[in-house]
């Protein structure tokens, strides 16, 4: 019997455990996830409350009005045609065909759901009708109408430029966009997909801007990385495939610094090669791939360092930022301003406060560590790179007399296109200006050409020259 | 002194659920005012009311474990009734039914006690009960467990779960391993071929739980373990529908609208239902298929909110601590083991489905003991009370015994 009171006890604790356990997980999985569940489009409840409630304002960093409900109790949004275009795909539009704007994202806040009882007790002894809180967000409405206007007309794509010291976006744009106040038939059929936000959800090779996490890998792990000479003959033979360089350049004798400058595709394959795929995936997912992206303001889609079939060909292109890559734009900001901001990676953000009719806030924006990327080192070597890339290599054309601006530029080719992916991503090496940015051009031509001029108007617009 | 102090807290408790139960259906009444909602309103916490303090005066129980039940079964009663008054009805009478069978296996605990019980006749019973189904079942849910007689729909493993306890318990005592692992397979073997795999789940913890606690021999816990990963796998494998919840529970927002729709739509349910909930009566759970039996904890959380939901869940592990308090106390191996297993049985339930609602692990279509909709599942809950308060109400026996014996030694001193 002593015996068995003794196994008795054991189990007993076990099974509390168990049962305990549920509560630990239900609290993490709730204060986590919960918020994304709450805004679901299958959340048939709060469409409901929604007809009882007056949604509050939606206002960018400097008080200009972006969404608000006018007297009929109809969703309003800003004045300007081009804001809004600029804009939707953040702010969100009543129809919720965006699925993750603030609309819908933050509806919590914008319908009042996050009161408490003597709060609604409140309101409801007073007789008013309910109304819900004002959000300020982190966009800045004339960087986004400035980078609206310099995207190409007729393409698909992305633009994101945030704060690399905190984290705050201040564009967040997809393309082609849509008026929510103005919604046609031709929105709806666009192949192009006016609705889709490309920022946050389109997933693709991010072609050569990944060579920025190969170079770090190999500052890692190569001891004399940044002394070695590689070798560029015009083409790399490997089983199964040749690695060439665009318009099929020899580079001879080649430095790491020269090779990021020129995006030489040789040395980024041999330098894969040499680190191998276990340490280059560790890098890679030091900048985040392969997580579960958890952040508080935003959805975004998990970029992916590609797991299967990995053959010396396949490690190669990955080494040069093709192959079964997927990133997001937004995330390859992250990992520009993760450069920037001494290898320390913000937590992307877009909610800065949160008040009531009174004026009282209830939140307020504070930033937030997502993870530490590399080594402050390496990231000033990388940096260092990059800002050579823009005065004599192929980001030139994003320079800006007079101020520091690292980047770099990549050109993915995706199967069945015609041109490829366009990408720039880069900052302003300055403290004035703490400004990452990503430009991704789909189907358009080379990054250099195409996304790179963007980025370097709007890096001249940003700092006022 | 202390039998005192708990008195009055357990009238304080007592009390206190009949005020919530009679404001909850007052106030379904004044939504919808009816004779039927009215007479309920009354009826339930009555009902509650006599089997909290009258029913120990029969027999001695312990109070704390009743009072928990019989509010998780009004409770049950409650949120059926707000969902559809028909459900609810029938509940109250399937609560009443629950209540004679616990008295049933109180007083049946009692007399196997004295006359050794008679195995042979439980196991074909048990056996015939669990047969049924493959031989005039329907298939629900992908399971095919149900049986219609007499135009009563029923779930035989339910019942046969009470027998399985009793079975095993007896088995374990005497230490014969083989026969309790020969019965075990031949649960099991019935329960995978009816494809009720949640069902299969629990007899498969709670048996080797039992078989760990007569024995703590680790080579059966290996051997049990490799069964269940061996056991795993091949349900994996032969069954879709294993397949299918397993791909939902990793990730239900792929297919929301279809496959996965009942578990984020569960999900969504809790969170609408926030720290203090829509509010009885307020919340649209409804909107979830099978919200009165797999998902009724959700529905909990939605009305009642996040605080209410820990309230219960702590409710069910007071439950399961009060379970092993008694087989503790218990006197003889047959007894602790019956009293564990019947515990680890209603906790190991409880964790299943409040785990599969909240997507801690693959939903499995068991029911929440005492609270989910079902005539077999109610019943077999009560019964498994009753099986653990006859052992409590044996305990209690005794020490009265021990303290007559010891005052008339004294006396004779």
């Amino acid at each position: 019997m002593k015996l068995i009171r003794q196994n008795i006890k054991r189990i007993a604790t076990v099974v509390s455990i168990v049962l305990l356990s549920l509560i630990v997980y239900g609290a993490y999985s709730i204060s986590t996830q919960g918020q994304r569940w709450f805004a679901s489009s299958s959340n048939k409840y709060m469409r409901k409350s929604k007809i009882n409630v007056t949604a509050g304002n939606i206002l960018d960093r400097n008080n200009i009005l972006l969404a608000a409900t006018n007297i009929d109790r109809k969703r309003v949004y800003s004045s300007d045609p081009e804001l809004r275009k600029a804009m939707v795909h953040t702010v969100g539009d009543d129809a919720n065909n965006t699925a993750y704007g603030a609309e819908a994202y933050m509806a919590n806040y914008l319908y009042g759901f996050d009161e408490s009882y003597p709060e609604r007790l409140v309101q409801a002894l007073k007789g008013s009708k309910r109304r819900g809180k004002d959000i300020k967000l982190s966009l800045n409405s004339s960087i986004s109408k400035k980078a609206y206007s310099l995207f190409p007309k007729d393409k698909s794509g992305a633009i994101v430029i945030m704060n690399y010291k905190t984290g705050e976006i201040l564009t967040l744009q997809s393309h082609p966009s849509f008026d929510p106040m103005n919604l046609t038939q031709s929105d709806k059929d666009n192949p192009l997909k006016p609705f889709w936000n490309r920022t946050t959800m389109w997933v693709s090779a991010p072609g050569s801007v990944f060579k920025i996490i190969t170079l770090a890998s190999a500052l890692k792990n190569i001891p004399d990385a940044q002394s070695r000479m590689f070798e560029c003959d015009g083409a790399l033979e490997l089983t199964h495939t040749t690695i060439t360089d665009a318009s099929n350049a020899i580079h001879n004798a080649i430095n790491l610094k020269k090779a990021l400058a020129v995006s030489c595709n040789i040395t980024f394959a041999q330098v894969a090669l040499e680190v191998g795929d276990t340490k280059l995936q560790k890098t890679a997912s030091d900048f985040g791939f392969g997580d579960h992206f958890l952040f508080s303001d935003l959805i975004v889609e998990d970029s992916a360092y590609p797991l299967n079939n990995r053959s010396e060909k396949e490690l190669a292109w990955t080494g040069t930022g093709q192959s079964s890559l997927k990133t997001t734009p937004l995330h390859m900001a992250m990992v520009a301003s993760a450069i920037a901001n001494k290898g320390i990676m913000m937590e992307p953000k877009i909610l800065l406060e949160v008040s009531n009719e009174f004026g009282k806030s209830s939140y307020f924006f504070k930033p937030k560590i997502y993870k530490k990327a590399i080594s402050k080192q390496d990231a000033e070597t990388i940096s260092l790179y990059m800002t050579e890339a823009v005065r004599n290599g192929t980001a030139s054309s994003a320079g800006v007399s007079g101020i520091k601006i690292a980047g770099k530029t990549g050109s993915s080719q995706i199967d069945g296109q015609a041109n490829a992916n366009a990408w720039f991503i880069g900052y302003i090496d300055d403290d004035r200006y703490p400004f990452a940015i990503c430009v991704a051009i789909e189907n358009a031509g080379s990054g250099g050409s195409v996304a790179a001029p963007i980025a370097g108007k709007l890096f001249k617009f940003m700092t006022g020259r | 002194m202390k039998s005192s102090e708990q008195n009055s807290s357990s009238r304080l408790l007592t009390v206190t659920i009949v005020v919530f139960l009679f404001s909850a259906f007052f106030l379904l009444t004044i939504k919808e005012f009816s004779i039927f909602s009215i007479s309920m309103t009354f009826f339930v916490p009555a009902i509650f009311f006599v089997s909290t303090v009258f029913l120990p005066r029969i027999f001695s129980a312990d109070r704390l474990m009743l009072s928990i039940v019989n509010f998780l079964c009004a409770l049950g009663v409650l949120i059926l009734y707000r969902m559809s008054p028909k459900q609810g009805l029938n509940q109250a009478i399937n609560y009443g039914i629950g209540l004679i069978a616990m008295l049933f296996f109180i007083y049946f605990v009692r007399l196997m006690q004295r006359k050794k019980p008679v195995i042979i006749l439980l196991i074909a019973v048990s056996a015939i009960l669990m047969v049924l189904p493959l031989i005039f079942g329907t298939e629900r849910n992908g399971a095919r467990a149900w049986v219609t007689l007499f135009g009563l729909g029923f779930q035989p493993s339910e019942l046969v779960k009470v027998l399985m306890l009793i079975i095993e318990a007896y088995f374990l005592s005497k230490r014969k391993i083989f026969s309790a692992a020969l019965y075990a397979g031949f649960c099991m073997l019935v329960l995978m071929l009816q494809k009720d795999l949640g069902t299969a789940l629990i007899y498969y913890g709670v048996i080797l739980v039992m078989v760990y606690v007569a024995t703590r021999n680790y080579l059966y816990m290996g051997l049990g373990f490799v069964g269940a990963v061996f056991g795993s796998v091949i349900g994996y494998k032969m069954f879709s529908h294993v397949k299918r919840r397993v791909a939902i529970w990793i990730n239900p927002w792929i297919d929301y609208e279809g496959a996965g729709y009942q578990i984020v739509q569960s999900l969504i349910a809790i969170v609408n239902g926030g720290v203090w909930g829509t509010g009885l009566g307020l919340g649209n759970s409804y909107v979830i298929p099978a919200h009165t039996t797999d998902f009724i904890f959700s529905i909990i959380i939605n009305e009642f909110g996040m605080i209410f939901g820990l309230c219960i869940l702590f409710m069910y592990i007071l439950l399961f601590l009060r379970g092993i308090n008694i087989a503790l106390r218990s006197n003889s191996r047959f007894n602790a083991i019956l009293a564990l297993g019947s515990s680890v049985l209603i906790a190991l339930q409880t964790f299943i489905i409040i785990g599969g609602n909240i997507k801690m692990i693959p939903l499995t279509g068991v029911t929440l003991p005492f609270i989910s909709y079902g005539g077999s599942s109610l019943l077999s809950s009560m019964c498994i009370m009753g099986i653990i308060q006859g052992v409590a109400s044996i305990n209690d026996t005794q020490v009265q015994e021990d303290k007559e014996l010891a005052q008339l030694q004294g006396d004779l001193l």
